[in-house]
Formats: structure tokens, C-alpha cells, sequence
């Protein structure tokens, strides 16, 4: 579960980015955050990797209090968070399989786990048969699958998605919300920060909107309303 | 073990995957040491020069003509036990003669008008080599303090003049030489600087990748840390293979040009091997591995 209470924001001590934000997401949920740019919700996603502090306030994932994390536990904490952007974020001078298996290989994974963990999680986006391609051998869709394989090697409770869709044609952007939602069935946590409204608007699930560090509106099955 | 192995790989892949990169790291590296090398050689060899100067410079005793043998190998054992001298030469009236002929076999004058003499005006002499010819001057004093009456004339006004030239030329060239070669070098580490920084800019994206999946801290630091020892020692190995014919090739010529003087510049770093590219080795390192760890800290915000 992750319980976000009171969380404030601000750059340079001037514009409040993120306004006492509470927000509390169930295990196993798929949440859309939505918002325009600007609105908080990079954020948001940033708080939640370690990548930002927030200024007031307290970010728990499960029974750990992150807004208290130290520098040496977050890459712990990112092997519990799979994350995925938009530009990919893969090593364009190696391998699918590589770039996959790179995430375990950093964090000390046994050989073993990694024979078994990289061609299971390369199987479930698709890529099994492209693993030995590099990323500009292969499609932005496929890069994308292979950033969630990548993501989610560490087998983690929850994958943050932000604008995963954003580089893509309409029909590789619905293949990764599919995907997305078989991940989602299998008990992870995905939270998709997006502002594509077609996308939202055909998941029929929870949607959080955004406006200027606030949350706005909060729907169990909701549409896009900006 | 499990994450040395993957630290050297991972190394290892971005040394040969980045081929071009870590060709141009090399090239500048190699181009830094070549000239901090050719800058010690150029030292050297001025160093050499002067030395040899040095030895053609003696300090006599003239003696006085009648003085016998037995005298003047006493005067010569007492002057060779001081620690000041390093060689004293025992010129006898027929020696000196020669040389006087030798040296003046062109000057039909003089040599006429010691034939007019009828005899050897020519007294014997101690030829005397200093140690040390920065101490020539206490030396020249300690000569004029014997007190000994076999000797007819103890002149050395004009070997103190051209020893105190030389010194003064010596140490404005050590002076400049030095400052040189203090600016080429801060030039060089701060060129080799900056090109790791340049090296390592390029693997921002791999650097923020490594952080987004969960890489501790040493895994992204210790890679880059390994190549830059692998960039160090590359560039010494190649400096040494190119270094040393270079030295071989030069070496005749100095031999010509320093005729008559002991100067071998290649045997000289062959002596000093370990200490001269030991040194550069180490340098070289902690240059490449400061650069590499300020600026991977930088793009890892660690």
C-alpha cells in the first residue's frame, strides 16, 4: 500500500509544485494519475523513486516511511518499484536481453535467478524472439515492452508508469496499456501517469486528476475531466 | 567475487562497445605523456651538457721546475685524500711540452720561439678535477691555503669566472626548466582531466539508467574506476613500446653530438625505469580516477 499524507513540494521555495497531497493507493490497484503538464504529477512519480524529498509531509510504501530514506537505501528502494518513462531509458550499446538482465546484474542478482527471471519476464511483454536486438533495431512499442521487462525483474509490488504512451503510435500505445493491465492482474500495483485521454477514458478504472500541486479529483472509475 | 567479475565486465563492454570514444581517451593520454616524456628528455640532455662542460674544467698547481718527483707524488697523495677533489693528474715538464706542441702544432710563432728558447719553460703541474663543481669555489680556497713551497703558482682567477657563469646559466635553466615543465604538466593533467570528464559525460544516460534500476552505489562508481586504470595503464604500456625505439633512434645522434662525453639518455631511463613511468603510471591514475569519480558523482547526484 502506498499512503501519501500531506506532501508538499516547492522549487526554489517559490512555486509549490505539490500542495498537501493525500493520497492512499490499495494493493493491486491500477490507478491513472492524470493532470496537465505542470501539474504535479512527475512529481509525484519522483517522490515516490527517491529521486525528490518532499518538503512536508510523509510518503509511505508499505511499512517504510521513504520521505525518511537515507541515500544508501534507495537503490532498495528501487528494486521495490519498477519504474517505465516515455523516452525508454534503455542502454542503446547493449541488448534487449542485456539491458534487461543489467537491472538484476547491478543489484547482485545470482546467475541462476538471472537465467530463470530474464527469458520469463522477456516472455511476458513478447520480446523472447527479439532479445538479441538492439534498442534502435526494434520499435518504440518494443523498446517500451522492453523497459517493462526491465522494470519488472525485480518481481516489484508496484510499477510506476510515466507517460509510457507518450512516444507512441495509437496502436502500440494500447498494446502497452494491455500489457499493463495483464501485470496489473497478476497483483502488481500500477500506478500510469498519462495525460492521453483515450487511454484513460477506455480503462474505466481509478483516476486521480491533478491541477497545479493539487489533487483535484479522485474517481473509482473514472474518466479524464480536464 | 560475484561483482568483481561484473564490474570488470561491464568495463570491459564499454571499452570495446565505445571503441572510438576509448581510442580518442588513449590518443590524449599517449599525447600528454609523450611530451611530458620528450620535456624530461630535452632536461636531461641540457642537464648532460653542462655536466660535460663541467668536466673540461680543471684547477692547476703550477710547480716549480726543480721540485723532485718524490715531492710532488706526496703534495699530489695529500691533495687526493681531500673529499672535495675527485682525480689529481700529475702533468711532468715533458708532458706539458707535448701538450703545449699538440696544442699549438698550427702556430708556427710559438712554435719558433720555443725553439729559439733552447729549453722547456714549462713548469709541471697537479691538474685538479672537483668533486662537486658547485663547490669549486671552497675548493679553489683550500688550495690557496696550502702552504707548501714546491708550488710556483696557484692562479685560478679565471676558472672561478667560468665556473660561476656556468652555475649562474645552470640554475637559470634549472629555474625555467623547471617552470616549463610545471606548466606542461598541469596542462597535461588538467587536458587528461577533462577528457574523462568528456569520456564519462557520454555515459550520463547509462549512469542515470544504473540508478533508476537499482544499482548500488559501488557498481555505478567501481566501472568506471576499473577503466580508468585499464585507460592508465594502456597509455603507459603504449608510451613505453613508443618511447624507448624513439630513445634508441636519438641516442646515436646525442653520441655524435657529445663526442668524448658520457651521455646516454636511453640508459638512463632504462636505469630509472620504474621510478620514471611508475611515477607517470600513478599519476596518470589518480588524475583519471578523480575525474572519473567527480564526475560520475555529478550525473548520479550521489
Amino acid at each position: 500500500m502506498i499512503k501519501i499524507s500531506g506532501v508538499s513540494k516547492a522549487y526554489g521555495n517559490k512555486i509549490k509544485v505539490l500542495d498537501n497531497v493525500d493520497l492512499t493507493i490499495k494493493p493491486g490497484e491500477f490507478v491513472s494519475i492524470v493532470g496537465q503538464s505542470g501539474a504535479g504529477k512527475t512529481t509525484l512519480v519522483r517522490l515516490l523513486i527517491g529521486e525528490e524529498w518532499a518538503d512536508e509531509g510523509r510518503v509511505m510504501v508499505g511499512d517504510w516511511d521513504i520521505t525518511k530514506i537515507s541515500k544508501r537505501e534507495v537503490p532498495f528502494l528501487r528494486r521495490q518499484i519498477g519504474v517505465i518513462f516515455q523516452d525508454f531509458k534503455l542502454l542503446p550499446k547493449k541488448t534487449l536481453e542485456e539491458n534487461v538482465s543489467f537491472a538484476l546484474e547491478v543489484s547482485g542478482g545470482a546467475p541462476e535467478k538471472i537465467k530463470k527471471i530474464v527469458p520469463s519476464v522477456l516472455k511476458i511483454v513478447g520480446l523472447e524472439d527479439k532479445k538479441r536486438r538492439y534498442p534502435h533495431e526494434v520499435s518504440g512499442g518494443e523498446k517500451q515492452r522492453a523497459a517493462i521487462a526491465r522494470a519488472l525483474v525485480h518481481q516489484p509490488k508496484i510499477l510506476l508508469a510515466d507517460e509510457p504512451t507518450g512516444n507512441l503510435d495509437a496502436i502500440n500505445a494500447q498494446e502497452i496499456i494491455d500489457l499493463l493491465l495483464r501485470i496489473n492482474k497478476f497483483g502488481t500495483t500500477v500506478i500510469l501517469v498519462t495525460h492521453n485521454k483515450e487511454v484513460v477514458n477506455r480503462l474505466n478504472k481509478r483516476v486521480i486528476t491533478m491541477d497545479q500541486g493539487l489533487v483535484i479529483s479522485d474517481q473509482e472509475r473514472g474518466k479524464y475531466i480536464l | 567475487m560475484l561483482s568483481l567479475y561484473r564490474i570488470i565486465k561491464f568495463s570491459f563492454q564499454d571499452i570495446v562497445r565505445n571503441g572510438w570514444l576509448t581510442v580518442a581517451t588513449i590518443t590524449i593520454l599517449l599525447l600528454a605523456l609523450f611530451s611530458i616524456n620528450t620535456l624530461v628528455t630535452v632536461r636531461l640532455i641540457s642537464d648532460s651538457a653542462v655536466a660535460a662542460i663541467k668536466e673540461k674544467i680543471d684547477i692547476s698547481l703550477y710547480l716549480k721546475p726543480e721540485t723532485p718527483e718524490s715531492e710532488i707524488m706526496a703534495l699530489k697523495a695529500k691533495l687526493t685524500n681531500s673529499d672535495k677533489i675527485k682525480s689529481v693528474t700529475y702533468v711532468s715538464k715533458a708532458s706539458a711540452l707535448e701538450s703545449f706542441r699538440v696544442r699549438y702544432q698550427n702556430n708556427q710563432e710559438i712554435l719558433a720561439a720555443l725553439k729559439e728558447l733552447g729549453r722547456n719553460p714549462l713548469s709541471p703541474n697537479l691538474t685538479i678535477i672537483p668533486k662537486d663543481f658547485n663547490e669549486a669555489d671552497l675548493l679553489i680556497n683550500e688550495l690557496k691555503m696550502i702552504d707548501n713551497p714546491i708550488i710556483e703558482s696557484r692562479d685560478f682567477t679565471d676558472n672561478s669566472i667560468i665556473l660561476a657563469k656556468i652555475n649562474n646559466v645552470t640554475a637559470r635553466v634549472n629555474e625555467v626548466g623547471l617552470f616549463i615543465i610545471s606548466i606542461f604538466i598541469l596542462i597535461s593533467l588538467l587536458v587528461v582531466y577533462n577528457t574523462i570528464r568528456v569520456a564519462i559525460y557520454t555515459h550520463r544516460q547509462e549512469i542515470e539508467i544504473m540508478r533508476l534500476v537499482g544499482a548500488s552505489h559501488t557498481f555505478i562508481y567501481m566501472p568506471y574506476l576499473f577503466s580508468a586504470f585499464i585507460y592508465s595503464l594502456l597509455s603507459v604500456l603504449i608510451i613505453i613500446s613508443v618511447f624507448y625505439p624513439f630513445l634508441t633512434i636519438l641516442q646515436p645522434y646525442l653520441e655524435v653530438f657529445f663526442m668524448g662525453y658520457n651521455v646516454n639518455i636511453l640508459a638512463y631511463f632504462v636505469d630509472n625505469f620504474l621510478f620514471i613511468f611508475g611515477l607517470q603510471f600513478l599519476v596518470v591514475l589518480v588524475i583519471n580516477a578523480l575525474a572519473s569519480l567527480f564526475a560520475v558523482r555529478k550525473y548520479a547526484r550521489i
